[in-house]
């Protein structure tokens, strides 16, 4: 290779590092400007005296005291948990039920029942979400948990997945377990779920993002402080006649960030090849 | 009778998720259509008006000024989103082992975060005064700007949130469709002495085609019904919102106004529909494009 050759390839991976670099900075730097705002002792405001790195941390710890004590924050966390992990369950339970059936076995009417739900797929939340509200006002959900959870358990995109998995697990092992003498339920619990405990996972994993991300449902369905969830306490934090200091309104804001991150952490390949997935099979 | 005896338990089994889907998506939709067709204010009775929702919304002023929002919104971030996405797994892709998981995860982190938060924090990146793109503004002697509440930046600060937050998604997407281009492919490019920009035109862009397309499809469909992002930028609420002058009014933003702020379920179930018809519209033009171009 002659030298001039070597100095453009180090020349292109010196550019390709630091652009790759600089965008890191752009989307982590968000985030961890947040966590530099809450770990600083107040009246250090960052904007003003710009600096890198967190100062305090008894400051920080004592603002995360303060809101859960003083505030909503705590029981909106609890709600906003419940709320994730009820659909968690749900989703799970009802959708592996169906995804077994239409997986596995033939019936009638299978196949436009089938249709009819991935055609769902397609409609968009904005043609349902008016009518759902009514429904659930009238059932008088509103301002319950109920309210949040039951609404969303018939997840479409749940049961696609699902099915997509289960597809894959070899017909004669249904009959071996079924020569044994198992029921029908039997092989569900006992044969089928446990093989795909992959996708169950990563299915529970991507409704508690969404879940925990969800802002739109809540506004409507629970209007009363006491059920408020994370997004809309955060969105009174935030809100411009909330007269918090930056400061606690960062916290607010970091507390809210943390559950999704630390399952990000330890579910990273997981959260991604969900994701991956539902592109590339769809 | 026989017949459903045997099929008993398969229908048990699949009996919850129907229940649910038929109460809470086949019901409201239909629900929804007859709404639409009436004026109700959710408490008297509601009363036939025929396709008089429609018309009005048709001729409203929020609807028209809502729709061509729509319309700049969607013509620059999805490109834009996708341009950028596009790079960004090209650019992960380049690299090996631990780097390239580094780079793939910290662009992916703004899609862990909550979407509300996305908005929260950048308000108040934008904040006016001591917001940090302001104070970076003043190291270069820039005059601060009022990126929320200029009707001449409102649509690209929100632009810029969208694509910070849609950039990490669609590219793990396309990242897996890189992964099942075989490497042969390219292997045979470089022999025959083609550039690293001629091998993503002619070797990853038509490979990546499908991928591609499904991503475009789920953007648009999905910048159709932004609302958690302007919503919170703008400081909205059902009594107020869109922002200043309605610049960052969107149609979901307006439809859910209407119904909670102007109590009007009828209207607001059938600007539903017609948004639904809109996307029907826009999905179908993007099938056809595509049908068409294959086809070639």
């Amino acid at each position: 290779m002659t030298s001039a050759a070597a100095a453009r390839i180090s020349v292109w991976t010196v550019l390709k590092w630091a652009t790759a670099i600089a965008i890191a900075v752009i989307t982590i730097f968000p985030i961890w400007w947040m966590i530099n705002v809450v770990f600083s002792l107040p009246g250090e405001p960052v904007a003003i005296n710009p600096r890198l790195w967190p100062t305090s941390l008894s400051a920080g710890l004592e603002k995360i005291e303060m809101i859960f004590t003083q505030t909503g924050y705590l029981r909106a966390y609890g709600i906003s948990l419940a709320y994730a992990l009820l659909t968690i369950l749900g989703v799970l339970f009802i959708g592996s039920l169906a995804a077994f059936e239409f997986a596995l076995f033939d019936f009638p009417a299978k196949g436009p029942i089938f249709g009819i739900v991935m055609l769902s797929l397609m409609v968009p939340t904005a043609v349902t979400i008016i009518p759902t509200y009514l429904l659930t006002s009238n059932l008088g959900w509103l301002n319950s948990l109920q309210g949040l959870v039951v609404p969303g358990l018939a997840s479409a995109f749940g049961l696609f997945m699902l099915v997509q998995f289960m597809r894959a697990i070899p017909k004669d092992m249904i009959e071996a377990a079924r020569l044994d003498g198992a029921g029908h339920f039997q092989i569900y619990w006992h044969v089928a779920l446990p093989l795909c405990r992959n996708a169950l996972v990563t299915l529970a994993i991507l409704t508690f993002m969404q879940t925990w991300g969800n802002y739109m449902w809540p506004l409507i369905v629970t209007t009363s402080p006491e059920m408020y969830t994370v997004g809309q306490v955060v969105g009174m934090f935030n809100a411009p006649l909330s007269h918090q200091t930056v400061d606690v309104v960062m916290t607010a804001n970091l507390l809210a960030a943390v559950p999704p991150l630390l399952f990000f952490l330890i579910f990273q390949r997981k959260i991604v090849e969900g994701i991956a997935m539902s592109g590339t099979k769809g | 009778m026989r017949v459903l005896r045997h099929h008993l338990p398969h229908f048990l089994m699949i009996a919850p998720f129907l229940v649910l889907f038929g109460a809470f998506f086949l019901y409201p939709i239909l629900s929804g259509l007859y709404y639409s067709f009436h004026d109700w204010n959710g408490v008297r009775e509601p009363v036939y008006v025929g396709l008089e929702n429609y018309t009005r919304l048709l001729g409203s002023r929020d609807f028209s000024r809502a729709m061509w929002n729509l319309f700049q919104y969607i013509a620059i971030t999805v490109p834009l989103g996708l341009t950028v996405a596009f790079c960004l797994a090209l650019l992960v892709d380049s690299f090996t082992g631990r780097w390239a998981n580094f780079f793939r995860n910290a662009y992916f982190l703004p899609v862990v975060l909550p979407a509300f938060l996305a908005a929260t924090i950048w308000r108040w990146i934008y904040a006016p005064n001591f917001g940090l793109l302001n104070m970076m503004l003043g190291w270069v002697g820039a005059e601060p700007v009022s990126f929320l509440n200029d009707t001449d930046t409102m649509l690209y600060a929100l632009i810029a949130v969208d694509v910070w937050v849609s950039a990490g998604f669609n590219m793990v997407i396309i990242l897996a469709g890189l992964k099942n281009i075989p490497a042969d492919l390219y292997e045979a490019a470089r022999l025959d002495g083609a550039s690293k920009l001629q091998q993503v035109i002619h070797i990853t862009l038509p490979m990546l085609a499908p991928v591609l397309f499904f991503v475009l499809t789920y953007a648009v469909i999905s910048a159709m019904q932004v609302f958690d992002t302007p919503w919170l930028l703008t400081g909205s609420s059902f009594s107020e919102y869109g922002g200043r002058r309605g610049a960052l009014l969107f149609p979901v933003m307006d439809m859910m106004g209407r119904a909670f702020g102007g109590v009007q379920f009828g209207l607001a179930s059938a600007y539903g529909f017609l948004l639904t018809i809109a996307i029907i519209a826009v999905t179908a033009l993007l099938f056809a494009v595509r049908t068409w171009s294959n086809r070639r």
